[in-house]
């Protein structure tokens, strides 16, 4: 849940994300799901022309296991924070497996 | 959004009959318990604002572009949804691109199995007739012929790629399947 | 009339009246309203002066009048009165689609009242060429997208319990149907008998004004209109003549329905095929099982008397709906080409969009709020057994899973959900490491109902985690006869899309060394004690929290339980320290630096310190800052901070980021300590500087000077404050008169690069730091060392922008001052 719990926190921030067709879509992060599903508003997608079908979209809900990417502001991140949260979730996995 | 608890509210069936007291409950939800927090900052959000149902809650019966894994375009209308992200979609046409033309096809009614979707997009109403200048409509038969040529082409290329990336120790990305 | 409830008129009978009736079950009561709907005339109806509060009256205590809903008693649908007996084990679901039609009108109704919660309507775009008017218009034009609008929209989400497999002792209808159930205060009238009320009250009206709004669909006034147009689109320019419209929409080519809607005729005369009204209704007779209509015999009914309802409602408004401006073709011929051409352009705009929203309302509700919140659920509780240990509403399991955006979000100062865990420690640990500050808590009652909230959730959830847990945990699975394979990877076991057999043979692309000389083997162990201690950290931060409240004398168990939490503290801290190797034997000479200093090196192990230093004590912290001072030298921030010569003072980014950040994470630690630190520790200090570092070395670097002068201002203060003994003072002078003799002669080089490189505050914090401490006649050595960098440093400052020239000055004369001198005696 690790990245679950750390994409909620981007909520409300601009993020652009690359699929895993390279398509690359630009807009602010409304919601994100324990699928890592992502809900984008005010969406640009970048290179248009070569996307037609997403020309007149505004916003999008986008299948967590297509993403590739997720490039992120990065004042929004507390990096310490977030390896901590790594040892834990690490430590947590440990834990569970044993 | 309502701050939803996972139990039944006896009282609940009351509030939808007597619309006083259900706006009262409304307001109450649009202000989150305990009324408006002064605190700046980023509000911790409830829980269930992080579902698949929240997200595609304002997505129902909204005219929508639909993509699939493997590269299908369909434009439809959302009627209904799961937390899967399994979609119905009604009024449905394909939209099918190849070079610079496409077609569209009158599909009808399509249920779509959650993993294939790749994106969902809403369609602004207001920009859905302006179809790119880089596009023109032409007939099926053309498109079709035309995106069946681009299809094998690309299959062949990213067989070759997975192969070598493979060989690297890299899994394809998405089990061979044309993405795009 | 039609026994299932089908309309039966023929489409060319149908659409002479106001779209089509629906049927009984569109209101309790249909007929109640129509005195007040007579009253009113043509201007649009206000939902407020409609809206009957119906709901007010609904009861589901009393299902007395369940025949008269469901059939039973035969006089609601059948307007020969006969007694028609129908079963009551049907059409469940279409009542429920329309219970939740009901619900959807309340929602955009309150919607609607409250501003905040609704913003304008997406559809409503107001773009007109006389905004003062059209922003008087009155009417709140609604096209089914307005909950949308509100960010924070929920439907109003309850689910059946049986859905959650709670025992129900026994099936009551559903809450979901009650509100089909007619008012109990108000008695289904014959048809015959609304006949005769109609006629009684409606003498003075013709046909037309005679219909009845529902009160559930007050915005649909367009029954009256005097033309009787139907289902005029929002903001459709019904009033601007076909011609002028037609014409323009030729020319602007527009698509065939909006063109088709251009003509009046095409559009409310024939049933054509976009007719909006007959569209509607198959569809809804599509979706909802046939029921129980009413006749719609105008022989018995008359004008029809119910307005067909379809939720959320057609873009539509009163017949002056989008046109509070031009009511006839003189105005728009009044108007320059080019503004009528933009009005129209934009009328056109707008109707097409509506029109568009209305043929995709045609289906909405399919998915009822029921549906949408038994799905939310299903997923919360899902969440929440993802999150492990729900059973006993345990606090740390939600921590666990949670972690990074619990305590964020506290750091970023939000009011927090979950207000019985200990997260204002996480915070601190966190915010001493970013810099940031706490903001407000919140208020308390939020926290409270936000626990509650919480408490519910999981007792109610126990059920299901339970069941969840039972379940077998196989990685895949293959049924036979399924499509393929269901694969159980997860967020939390995710699927490997990496797997690199290295080649034997060859040992593969090798990462770049990495600023360091160390062997991979050596730097991966590293990494790993780094991570040793953290873990260690994290354990003891936890443990901090647990801590059991002071034990009260004589309660043998408390003190019992406070010892072993003692213990643990202990063992805890045993294992850091073990992490941390500070104790590991200095090897003089050795190439690799020890282990506490390599620790060090990595930033992560220099954000460790602060948190280190609050979890052990003034003994272990004393061996740290030794462990430092000894190897001041060897340091990364002081070894790869030297500067080859004295105009190249730019050191490489990565090594500047080291000294910073140990600035920021090491050097408060340290100077904590040595500001409560006895006087023969800091003497000892000194010595160790002198005695084991080049201290030439360590005094051209910024940390050096700024441990060096920790230790003399430290020394400064003990001595002004009393504390040294004679003795401890005469050991001290004697190291510190090493100590200058030594840096005498390179004191010009300790500074940064040339003069306008800008930062050297912290060496003339040092020399200050000297200069207080030396003897009048090393402060004339000193002045004579400095000179010409003070004598530069001032002319230098002319040149510049006043804050920066008195910051520099001010930098110098900390030291001036220091030695009973002062910048403006300079001139």
């Amino acid at each position: 849940m690790l990245f679950f719990s750390f994409f909620k926190t981007l909520t409300n921030q601009t993020v652009t994300i690359e699929l895993k067709n390279d398509i690359r879509i630009r807009g602010i992060l409304k919601s994100v799901d324990q699928y890592l599903n992502i809900k984008l508003d005010d969406v640009e997608v970048l290179e248009l022309d070569k996307y037609p079908h997403l020309s007149s979209v505004k916003n999008m809900f986008i299948r967590g296991s297509v993403v590739r990417y997720v490039m992120l502001p990065r004042s929004e991140v507390d990096v310490g924070l977030l390896e901590d949260a790594t040892r834990r979730e690490a430590a947590n996995q440990a834990g569970k497996a044993r | 959004m309502e701050r939803l608890s996972l139990n039944d509210n006896p009282g609940n069936a009351q509030q939808q009959r007597n619309p006083q007291q259900q706006q009262q409950f409304q307001q109450q939800n649009a202000l989150g318990p305990g009324g408006p927090q002064p605190t700046p900052g980023p509000p911790q959000l409830p829980p269930q604002m992080f579902t698949t149902a929240a997200q595609l809650l304002d997505l129902t019966d909204k005219k929508l572009v639909l993509v699939l894994r493997d590269g299908r375009k369909l434009i439809g209308v959302l009627r209904s949804w799961d937390q899967f992200a399994n979609l119905v979609l009604q009024d449905t046409i394909e939209r099918i691109y190849a070079g610079k033309l496409y077609a569209d096809v009158p599909r009808g009614i399509f249920i779509v199995r959650g993993e294939n979707v790749l994106l969902l997009g809403e369609v602004d109403l207001d920009r859905e007739d302006d179809i790119p200048s880089t596009v023109t409509k032409a007939s099926f038969e053309e498109v079709y012929e035309l995106k069946k040529k681009e299809d094998d082409q690309r299959k062949s290329s990213d067989k070759k790629r997975n192969t070598e990336l493979q060989a690297l120790g890299f899994e394809p990305e998405h089990s061979g399947e044309i993405l795009f | 009339m039609s026994f299932f409830g089908f309309d039966t008129n023929l489409p060319r009978d149908r659409d002479r009246g106001p779209a089509a009736s629906r049927g009984f079950f569109e209101n309790p009561d249909p007929f109640a309203d129509i005195a007040r709907a007579t009253a009113v005339e043509d201007d649009g109806i206000d939902f407020e002066d409609t809206y009957d509060g119906l709901g007010d009256q609904l009861d589901d205590d009393q299902d007395a009048f369940n025949d008269d809903t469901f059939g039973g008693g035969g006089n609601a649908g059948a307007g020969a009165g006969a007694g028609t007996s129908v079963g009551r084990d049907f059409d469940f679901f279409g009542r429920t689609a329309e219970v939740s039609n009901a619900i959807d009108e309340e929602q955009m109704r309150y919607a609607l009242q409250n501003p905040q919660a609704a913003r304008a309507p997406p559809a409503a775009p107001q773009e007109t060429y006389v905004p003062a008017q059209h922003a008087a218009e009155p009417t709140i034009k609604r096209t089914g997208y307005e909950k949308y609008s509100d960010p924070g929209y929920i439907p109003d989400l309850q689910a059946k319990s049986s859905v959650w497999g709670i025992a129900q002792e026994k099936r009551e209808p559903s809450p979901a149907m009650i509100p089909t159930m007619p008012a109990a205060s108000r008695k289904m009238m014959s048809l015959e008998e609304v006949e005769a009320q109609m006629r009684n009250r409606g003498q003075a009206f013709g046909p037309e004004t005679t219909q009845s709004i529902p009160q559930t669909m007050p915005d649909m006034s367009f029954p009256r209109h005097p033309q009787g147009l139907p289902m005029l689109p929002d903001g459709f320019p019904a009033n601007i003549p076909p011609e002028i419209l037609r014409a323009h929409l030729e020319k602007g080519g527009l698509p065939p329905h909006l063109a088709h809607m251009a003509d009046p005729r095409a559009m409310y005369g024939s049933p054509g095929p976009m007719m909006p009204g007959q569209p509607l209704q198959q569809f809804d007779q599509n979706n909802r099982p046939p029921r129980d209509l009413p006749s719609q015999d105008p022989r018995h009914a008359g004008p029809p008397p119910v307005q067909r309802q379809h939720v959320p409602p057609p873009p539509s408004r009163g017949p002056n709906g989008g046109l509070p401006v031009i009511t006839n073709t003189e105005q728009l011929i009044h108007l320059t080409e080019e503004q009528r051409n933009a009005y129209l352009m934009e009328d056109a705009k707008r109707a097409k969009r509506n029109h568009k929203i209305f043929l995709l309302s045609r289906g909405n509700g399919l998915m009822t709020p029921q549906d949408k919140n038994f799905i939310t659920r299903i997923q919360l509780q899902q969440l929440v057994a993802a999150a492990g240990n729900v059973v006993d509403a345990d606090p740390e399991a939600v921590l666990a899973e949670d972690f990074y955006y619990q305590v964020y979000s506290q750091i970023r100062g939000a009011p927090r959900q979950h207000p019985h865990q200990p997260l204002g420690h996480f915070a601190q640990t966190y915010l001493l490491q970013t810099g940031n500050r706490i903001s407000g808590h919140g208020n308390r009652r939020a926290f409270h109902s936000a626990d509650n909230h919480m408490q519910r959730m999981q007792q109610q959830v126990q059920r299901a985690v339970e069941a969840a847990k039972a379940k077998p945990k196989n990685k895949q699975l293959i049924i036979e006869g399924s499509l393929g394979k269901i694969s159980f990877s997860n967020a939390k076991a995710p699927k490997h899309m990496l797997n690199i057999k290295r080649p034997d043979s060859s040992e593969g692309i090798r990462p770049k060394k990495v600023q360091s000389n160390l062997s991979i083997g050596d730097r991966k162990s590293l990494l790993g004690n780094i991570e040793a201690v953290y873990n260690a950290l994290m354990s003891m931060e936890d443990m901090e929290r647990t801590m059991p409240p002071p034990p009260e004398e004589g309660d043998t168990e408390a003190i019992q339980e406070h010892l072993e939490w003692r213990q643990k503290v202990q063992s805890l801290n045993q294992k850091l320290w073990q992490a941390l190797k500070v104790m590991e034997p200095i090897v003089p000479n050795s190439t690799t630096p020890h282990p506490f200093i390599a620790f060090l090196s990595y930033p992560k192990g220099k954000k460790a310190i602060p948190r280190i230093f609050r979890h052990i004590d003034q003994e272990q912290r004393v061996t740290i800052l030794t462990m430092i001072v000894v190897h001041l030298d060897t340091l990364d921030v002081v070894h790869l901070a030297q500067a080859s010569g004295p105009n190249d003072s730019q050191l490489p980014v990565a090594v500047r980021e080291a000294i910073d950040l140990f600035s920021l994470a090491v050097m408060p630690s340290l100077l904590g300590y040595v500001n409560e630190a006895a006087f023969n520790i800091i003497i000892g200090l000194l010595g160790l500087v002198i005695a084991q570092t080049q201290v030439l070395a360590v005094a051209r670097t910024k940390i050096g000077l700024g441990i060096l002068t920790m230790l003399l201002s430290r020394a400064e203060i003990i001595k002004e404050a009393g504390q040294a003994s004679e003795r401890d003072w005469q050991q001290w002078v004697e190291k510190f008169n090493v100590l200058f003799d030594m840096l005498e002669p390179s004191l010009v080089h300790i500074f940064p690069g040339s003069i306008n490189s800008g930062d050297d505050m912290y060496v003339w914090q040092f020399l200050a730091a000297v200069g207080i401490g030396a003897s009048p006649e090393q402060q004339q050595r000193l002045v004579i060392a400095v000179k010409d960098r003070v004598m530069e440093t001032v002319s230098y400052s002319k040149s510049l922008p006043a804050d920066m020239s008195s910051q520099r000055l001010g930098n110098v004369n900390l030291f001036m001052r220091a030695i009973g001198l002062d910048v403006d005696l300079l001139g």
